[in-house]
């Protein structure tokens, strides 16, 4: 029997494994080894791009301090920006208060819980109750001498719920008057407004007050115009508040809440 | 020596691979410390091997030596990345596989052959002569024509089925090996593997025993 009918047939197996014969010679090796090795030292000089390195970031076990830092970083950012920014009250000084005045500008007579902290003609006795008639307009000589000037007084409005919405927005504004222009307002009505207002719930003023700055540019800008001036004290000053004050006040009449603001003299008035 | 018995399956799972691959990842530590000259051993431990699997797949000597070049670069500058989940074999030749189907995908049209000359050694004397009992330059005729009748017909597989082809029948690995280069299930590969046989069974009959 001839050898090749001993052998067992040729299979796809055996021609695939032909393929191993198919190889280079050692000569190519030489040129192959040169060649990478010149690319191997170009990207060793060579910088790779920030995207490049991606999957090396992602591959190292960096996430959870990341993740941490980045959830931190989140929440303290919504919760900056998610609390009310806007204070319309000053530093508790010893400047009278404003809470009477806003409360008597409200409309029914309101009951006003006054607790002494700053030296103020208004009230010179702590939880003391101070029953005003809104149709009195403000102004300094309405206001009994202090009994006791120097004690403290701190005034402090009641709550929210007890106050009608015209006065706490009205309570609002001249509390940010004061804020913005503390010597205009000292000037034209004397050191009977306190700066140590605490409502009870200041947000709740504070939305008033966006809620009244909001809708009017016009007022804004002109409330804001108060802020970028000062006032420098000299002879005649007085004059030319009192100039000024009515001029910006007969500007806000127009869209306001307020239907008439006058200024006579030392006095503010406001009718309703 | 038998060469088949070296490229059989069941010396996947052996001792001796296993040495290798812990061998493999001294050096892999080495050049991860900085050593950057240890990076040479392994090259020229896996050259011909991955110059071999890249080859059986462009069947372009050119494009062969340039992507072998470009594998062993890539394998090179991710040295940092590897964290020894795998064997230092298998991470080399998934970048190389990788690096050609990129390479094959980009110039789907333009194929082209540049084989590499078949040596007629000890291992595959005994097929080439079950092949053909033609002497001298009628023999060498024969081969090449073989040679190009074989690389035609893989070419004809899709991409996904010559790889899996290539990496089983003539690198020799093991079905869990090309699942994890490849990026499959086994079931898929042997899916796969069957249909590409089938193919070429087909396409080889006329050079094929009965």
């Amino acid at each position: 029997m001839p050898d090749s009918e001993k052998r067992s047939p040729v299979t796809i197996e055996d021609l695939l494994k032909l393929k191993r014969a198919e190889r280079p010679s050692a000569e190519f090796w030489n040129d192959f080894e040169r060649e990478l090795r010149q690319k191997q030292l170009t990207a060793l000089m060579q910088r790779r791009s920030w995207w490049q390195d991606l999957p090396l970031l992602l591959s190292r076990r960096a996430y959870l301090p990341a993740g941490a830092a980045a959830i931190i970083a989140f929440t303290l950012v919504t919760v900056k920006y998610s609390t009310p920014t806007l204070s319309l009250l000053p530093e508790p000084q010893s400047q009278p208060a404003v809470a009477a005045a806003s409360a008597s500008l409200a409309g029914a007579p309101v009951p006003l819980v006054v607790s002494t902290a700053v030296s103020s003609p208004l009230v010179n006795r702590k939880e003391h109750s101070l029953p005003i008639d809104d149709r009195v307009p403000i102004s300094a000589s309405n206001y009994p001498a202090a009994a006791q000037p120097d004690l403290p007084l701190l005034v402090t409005v009641e709550s929210r719920d007890e106050l009608t919405p015209s006065a706490r927005s009205i309570a609002a504004n001249l509390a940010r008057l004061e804020q913005s222009e503390p010597e205009l307002i000292s000037s034209v009505m004397g050191n009977r407004l306190s700066a140590a207002i605490k409502p009870a719930t200041d947000s709740g003023a504070a939305v008033e007050f966006a809620s009244l700055s909001s809708p009017g540019g016009r007022r804004s800008r002109l409330l804001a115009q108060y802020g970028e001036q000062t006032l420098n004290a000299g002879p005649g000053t007085s004059e030319v508040v009192r100039e000024r004050m009515a001029r910006r006040l007969s500007d806000l009449n127009d869209g306001d809440r307020f239907t008439r603001i006058g200024l006579k003299g030392d006095q503010v008035s406001l009718k309703f | 020596m038998n060469l088949s018995k070296v490229f059989a399956k069941a010396i996947i799972t052996s001792p001796e691979r296993q040495l290798e691959a812990d061998h493999d990842m001294l050096v892999v530590q080495r050049v991860q410390a900085g050593e950057v000259a240890a990076f040479d051993q392994l090259i020229l431990k896996y050259r011909e091997r991955v110059y071999g699997v890249i080859y059986n797949l462009t069947s372009n000597r050119e494009d062969t030596s340039d992507l072998t070049q470009e594998a062993f670069i890539k394998a090179f500058q991710s040295i940092n990345r590897f964290q020894g989940h795998s064997s230092f074999f298998t991470w080399l030749y998934k970048i190389a596989v990788n690096t050609t189907l990129g390479h094959l995908r980009k110039n789907r049209l333009r194929s082209f052959f540049s084989l590499e000359k078949l040596h007629e050694d000890n291992t595959n004397t005994e097929v080439i002569e079950q092949l053909t009992d033609k002497r001298g330059a009628d023999r060498q005729t024969y081969l090449k024509e073989l040679q190009e009748k074989l690389n035609e017909a893989l070419q004809k597989l899709s991409i996904s089925h010559r790889t899996v082809i290539t990496l089983f029948e003539i690198d020799g690995l093991s079905h869990t090996e090309i699942a994890e280069i490849v990026g499959c299930s086994e079931g898929t590969v042997r899916s796969r593997l069957h249909y590409a046989k089938q193919f070429l069974q087909g396409e080889m009959s006329k050079y094929l025993g009965s």
